[in-house]
């Protein structure tokens, strides 16, 4: 597998159920493999998320085109690739009469690793993932939150390189949110292991992706790199500021900025890259203007995701862009 | 250090051989199937009909522990085709209440848990699902059945002598090949009712019907349309056939061992048509 192996590579995937066909060829790549980087995949109920995972798992056969995961075509060598990833599926699935720690060392046993070896790293995902104290525990005495957990325990006890999570925090409280959130990230930064993550909710997927796939009707809509977006110079201010602002327009070149007066001291500012938000503090003090108001910002993914479903004609950011061009 | 201490690191040591990895499903479900006491006790309460019979060989072997015996009855109790073929009746009874015991829970606990999909993202396809599963029954219905069988007939060799077994070496080849015969289907019965049916007490039911009703609806045909190929449709009784077959005992009446054998193989054919349709990860409604 050579270094830009993507993780997902798609061309012209279309995938029927029944006379149904879910997903309309789509054609992508995202991530590079051994990046430790996350994709999300985002879109409402029926976008044909879950229908591409399964596809992507070999659940499910292509009707046309193809499907490769970490290189491996879907459809006829997933024996290789199932051995490298690890699947944490949205509905619960679980052995209910077997300890945690059973069932944990049964599936990684089952990805090749020895009976020791497996017994030792179950005991040990099963402490990371915050289940040690109760993995003796039958499954089916857990809570929503601990199946969750446990989930997530079988799907990277054998270190996969990519990890498919199908909506992680269903159902979780705020603080196993938190928890699932913070563990997803952990995979990424501290072992190196792609994650492909499939959910609906979008700040999920803004705090732990970095590359996201918004799908609407069985074809993807968006693609964009989060993290490109984050470093990118779509940044903005809103801001709001009494007294004469009638020279802060002719100013605003002064720090490189752009912007336009909206009305009753009401400005939209865009930042270039390297431009501090300090900087608007600095002029507008110089102005002897009073700030009544200052909101500095990025697109969200939320404003993205309307976007793409049609919501939004713009985001906000694109808005500032079009309106710092004029 | 403690595990605790430890921390999550990814495992990078060496992997088992891809091939042997479904065996982890037996090996597995064994412990959880022996861990049912009535499954235990069952299995030990089988014990009692090969261990009379070894009584029975060590007997007939010992002409003059039958000195005060009539000859004729001394002529009767051989060990042979006939003996070979009581002892499986009774053991395949046995099998069928075991199987009936232990099968529900192999793959009906999966499908209700929804953990096939968690077993088909790893390197298991779901032929060697299948075939795990059919191994669990197999093994546990074969430490009742053909084992015991082959140690009674190596104990027969050992008391009777090197001619016995010259003359009688089919006899255990047909009751190891007959007892699999059976284990086959009781497995797939087995594993077919318990993919269809969640609950274990209604699987373990099913699988038990499964058996009386055909033989009721095989005796039915028999009766209603007045004719004997009606059986070839009951299970118990077209496996009775083949073994009598490979035991060189006389046939009963009605369809031969070679039409039984085919009926034996449409039947299997059938029943891995019917768990190829449910074992899979996710089920699509057309």
């Amino acid at each position: 597998m050579s270094s830009t192996t993507p993780v997902v590579e798609l061309e012209n995937l279309k995938v029927r159920l029944g006379r149904r066909e879910i997903l309309h060829g789509i054609t992508c790549r995202l991530g590079v493999s051994g990046t430790g980087k996350a994709v999300g995949l985002l879109g409402p109920n029926g976008a044909g998320k879950s229908t591409l995972i399964l596809t992507l798992l070999g659940f499910l056969r292509p009707s046309a085109g193809r499907a490769r995961i970490l290189g491996f075509d879907c459809a006829r060598s997933m024996g290789d690739a199932r051995s490298r990833i690890g699947y944490m599926p949205e509905n619960d699935a679980f052995i209910g009469d077997m300890t945690a720690v059973a069932f944990v060392r049964q599936m990684a046993e089952l990805s090749g690793l020895p009976p020791e070896a497996a017994l030792e790293k179950a005991h040990q995902v099963l402490f990371h993932v915050g289940l040690g104290e109760a993995r003796y525990r039958e499954l089916r005495t857990y809570s929503l939150g601990m199946k969750q957990m446990a989930k997530l325990a079988q799907a990277i006890v054998h270190g996969p390189e990519l990890v498919v999570l199908d909506e992680p925090t269903n159902g979780l409280d705020p603080a196993a949110r938190r928890r699932m959130l913070k563990l997803i990230t952990e995979m990424k930064s501290e072992q190196g292991m792609n994650v492909l993550v499939c959910s609906h909710l979008l700040r999920d997927i803004e705090q732990v992706c970095d590359e996201a796939v918004i799908m609407k009707e069985g074809a993807i809509v968006h693609h964009c790199d989060l993290e490109e977006e984050r470093r990118s110079n779509r940044s903005f201010v809103e801001l709001e500021v009494t007294g004469d602002d009638g020279n802060l327009r002719a100013a605003l070149p002064e720090i490189g900025a752009e912007g336009v007066s909206e009305g009753f001291g009401r400005w939209r500012i865009v930042l270039p890259p390297g431009v501090e938000v300090d900087a608007i503090w600095g002029l507008v003090g110089r102005q002897k203007l009073l700030v009544r108001k200052l909101t500095h910002r990025r697109d969200t993914l939320e404003e993205i995701f309307l976007k793409a479903m049609g919501h939004l004609a713009h985001t906000p950011g694109e808005a500032s862009l079009e309106v710092g061009q004029l | 250090m403690a595990v605790y201490k430890r921390g999550y690191r990814r495992y990078t040591g060496p992997l088992t051989g891809r091939w042997t990895r479904f065996l982890v499903l037996p090996r597995y479900a064994w412990r959880r199937i022996y861990q049912q006491r009535l499954v235990l006790l069952l299995t030990m309460v089988a014990f009692v009909w090969p261990i009379l019979c070894a009584g029975f060989i060590y007997l007939t072997n010992h002409v003059e522990l039958l000195q005060g015996l009539d000859r004729e009855f001394r002529e009767f109790i051989q060990v042979d085709g006939r003996f070979f073929s009581i002892f499986m009746y009774v053991q395949a009874g046995f099998a069928v209440f075991l199987a009936a015991l232990a099968g529900p829970g192999l793959i009906a606990p999966d499908l209700a848990n929804n953990a096939l999909p968690l077993y088909f993202s790893r390197p298991l396809t779901r032929w060697s699902y299948a075939l795990a599963r059919l191994l669990v029954l197999v093994g546990m219905l074969s430490v009742v059945t053909w084992i015991p069988g082959l140690i009674l007939f190596w104990l027969q060799v050992g008391l009777a002598g090197g001619e016995w077994f010259q003359a009688n070496w089919t006899l255990g080849a047909g009751m190891v090949a007959g007892f699999l015969v059976w284990l086959l289907i009781l497995s797939l019965v087995a594993m077919a009712s318990s993919a269809y049916v969640k609950w274990r007490v209604v699987a373990a039911a099913v699988s038990l019907a499964f058996f009386f009703i055909l033989s009721g609806v095989a005796e039915m045909i028999d009766n209603v349309l007045r004719v004997r190929w009606g059986h070839i449709i009951d299970p118990a009784w077209a496996v009775n056939q083949v073994w009598r077959a490979l035991l060189g005992v006389t046939p009963v009446e009605g369809p031969g061992a070679v039409a039984s054998a085919w009926a034996l193989a449409a039947m299997v054919l059938l029943l891995v048509v019917v768990i190829e349709r449910k074992l899979r990860p996710v089920e699509v409604v057309s």
